[in-house]
């Protein structure tokens, strides 16, 4: 069953002479429970697209549809309250607050989505930092903890509110390739467990392994799309 | 709350920013608490001089002689009169009423060896006159009047310029109701010093039965009745309900604060200066409260693109960066406070020397010496809420921005 929709997706950026066409009439369709790379070099059109996918930004034409939402044409109070409910963001950088505890970066996914309950918060929380291995230093902030470990906290991050999309671009880009590995495989686990859709895009022909769907992406065009 | 919790570890995390731009705010605080302790209690030390020793609680006087009085150099002997038995029941009669005494004023020139000065001279019962005025307390040579024998009590400041003292002779000329000149000798009995600086300088104790003669006017003639009070709080009440049954009288009550509208005035500047130079600090910590917000909003600009990306509402940025702003409010408000509290504290037990400043009386305020200022948390608690409320109402348009800023750049920028 479909998730997610695109339909001769266009983006450009820019006016005038300098436009630049990042995506050229896209078309793709993305169903529940995959698990799927973006690859292409570097410029290819890898970030627009899930920028796209993840109602961050707006096509210049064509349509985006979530679940029968035209994600694409909302306004961007809309795309934020899309995005807090049924999209979780996995950043290259991690991107944790620097002032909260691995636990207070999960709860504040789960808060900014106004659960109260925090017992509730509680138990989803420490769950999923059980899930993702960090139950033993939940307590520690960003600067104690390695980069596979921050970025494991995003992961529980993105996760913890159950959303229908997980959108990582380029997750392991910062890690070494035994913390690349360890990251990606969390991610998968947390696909099969929870069925939850991921797409992330990578380089890393050894993370892309991993994935079930491959897209490549060349000048803002599909140029191949296999599934394994 | 988990807005207020990530606001103070915000604050708390950049501690050091926060003390810099707070620290203005402090000064703004702790001057505002000392300059508004400073202003209370000079002008109450100079009430308080104006009453013990001037003008008290309420003054009684014909209408022209007011009029006249303010108008001229010379003091109108002329628009004297003499006190009713009705009116002075009235005034017993007086809410808090303590004492009264009636005198006579004039003005003479002082006359001592080669020298001569403008005086203003006092004729007064002195019996009645100790029940209103305390300067026979102040008394540092000699006696103050008693009976009625032609001495005088003058001021410190006048024997100093005379360079005079108790048992020295002197001459008084002044011109009488009949418009010709005439003097009043004798020897100096007395020297005050009081703290009302002017008092020292400007005004001779005389006795009014040797001096009214000497004028021509009648035994009992006044040109004022001097009423004290209980209570400074009662005296514009009091005053006003003897206005009331003066009616058609040609007679007039007036409070202190209306005999001292130069003070009274002084007292308005005062605090409008004191205002002004609050507005001007709050400025200050306001622009700072603002690059504050704005650096701090630059350096998050991938925390907030990412607080932004996972769905969290502007609304919710523009609250949390206002609260980061209210916090360093807080804090400075705090801190002012406190250093307030022990400026207060010294202030309020060792007191402060004016004249380290400046000499006063030359402006026409009377204090000299220290003063002390008093507490007052009325002041900690406004300007406590104002800096609060001016961090937050200056950080509204940098957090607007900051909230505004694209989520995306969180995902490009490395
Ligand atoms: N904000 C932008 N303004 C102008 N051009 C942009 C912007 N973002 C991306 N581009 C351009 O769009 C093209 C695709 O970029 P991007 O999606 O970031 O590629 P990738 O993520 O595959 O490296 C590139 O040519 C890039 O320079
Ligand atoms: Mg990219």
């Amino acid at each position: 069953m479909s998730l997610l929709t695109l339909e001769h997706v266009d983006k450009t950026y820019g006016q005038g002479d300098l436009q630049v066409h990042a995506l050229n009439g896209v078309d793709l369709t993305i169903s529940k429970g995959e698990f799927t790379t973006v690859f292409g070099p570097s410029g290819s059109g890898k970030t627009t697209l899930l920028n796209l996918i993840g109602a961050l930004d707006r096509p210049t034409s064509g349509s985006v549809v979530f679940l029968d939402k035209p994600i694409g044409s909302m306004n961007r109070h809309e795309q934020a309250a899309h995005r807090r409910f049924h999209v979780g963001f996995i950043f290259q950088s991690y991107n944790l607050i620097p002032v909260l505890t691995a636990y207070e970066n999960v709860e504040f996914a789960l808060k900014i989505t106004g659960i109260r309950d925090s017992k509730k918060i509680h138990s989803q929380v420490t769950d999923m930092l059980d899930h993702v291995g960090l139950s033993e230093l939940m307590h520690r902030r960003p600067n104690q903890l390695s980069g596979g470990q921050k970025q494991r906290v995003a992961v529980a991050r993105a996760l913890v509110k159950h959303p229908k999309l997980v959108l990582a671009d380029e997750p392991t880009a910062n890690l070494d390739s035994k913390t690349s590995k360890e990251v990606i495989e969390v991610m998968l686990r947390m696909n099969r467990e929870l069925h939850t859709t991921f797409i992330f895009s990578t380089h890393d022909p050894m993370v892309m392994e991993y994935a079930r769907r491959m897209v490549e992406i060349r000048d803002g065009n599909i140029s191949q799309d296999t599934e394994r | 709350m988990f807005l207020l919790r990530l606001a103070a570890r915000n604050v708390f995390r950049r501690r050091g920013r926060t003390l810099i731009i707070s620290s203005i705010l402090v000064l703004a605080v702790a001057m505002f608490i000392l300059f508004e302790s400073l202003m209370v209690g000079m002008m109450d030390v100079s009430f308080r001089n104006v009453i013990d020793f001037e003008i008290p609680h309420i003054e009684i006087a014909r209408k022209d002689y007011f009029t006249e009085s303010e108008k001229s150099h010379t003091l109108p002997i002329g628009k004297r009169f003499i006190p009713e038995d009705r009116l002075i029941s009235d005034v017993q009669k007086l809410k808090g009423y303590q004492a009264m005494t009636g005198i006579l004023e004039f003005s003479a020139d002082f006359i001592s060896g080669r020298y001569e000065f403008p005086v203003r001279v006092r004729a007064v019962d002195p019996d009645t006159f100790n029940d209103v005025f305390m300067n026979s307390q102040y008394i540092v040579a000699g006696t103050f009047l008693d009976g009625n024998g032609p001495g005088v009590v003058i001021g410190s400041r006048l024997a100093e310029f005379f360079d005079l003292d108790v048992g020295e002779y002197f001459v008084m000329r002044f011109t009488d109701i009949g418009g010709s000149f005439n003097t009043i000798e004798g020897e100096v009995t007395g020297i005050v010093t009081t703290p009302h600086p002017d008092i020292n300088l400007t005004t001779v104790f005389v006795n009014r039965e040797h001096a009214a003669p000497r004028i021509g006017v009648e035994d009992l003639a006044v040109t004022q009745l001097m009423v004290r009070l209980e209570d400074r709080e009662l005296a514009s009440s009091q005053s006003n309900a003897l206005m009331d049954t003066l009616g058609g009288n040609p007679l007039q009550a007036r409070s202190y604060r209306e005999g001292a509208d130069f003070l009274v005035s002084l007292e308005q500047w005062g605090y409008l200066e004191t205002y002004f130079l609050l507005a001007l600090f709050l400025l200050v910590g306001a622009i700072g409260i603002i690059s504050a917000v704005v650096l701090s909003a630059i350096e998050r600009e991938k925390e907030i693109g990412m607080m932004k990306a996972m769905g969290m509402g502007e609304s919710s940025i523009l609250r949390l960066f206002m609260l980061e702003a209210g916090g360093i409010g807080v804090v400075g408000g705090a801190l002012g406070c406190l250093i307030g509290a022990v400026i207060i504290f010294f202030f309020n037990t060792y007191g402060f020397d004016m004249d380290i400043f400046m000499d006063f009386s030359e402006i026409g305020v009377p204090v000299s010496g220290r003063i002390y200022g008093p507490w007052n948390f009325d002041a900690f608690l406004l300007i406590f809420v104002i800096v609060v409320i001016v961090s937050i109402i200056a950080s509204i348009l940098p957090a607007l921005w900051a909230a505004r800023k694209n989520p995306i750049d969180a995902i490009e920028k490395r």
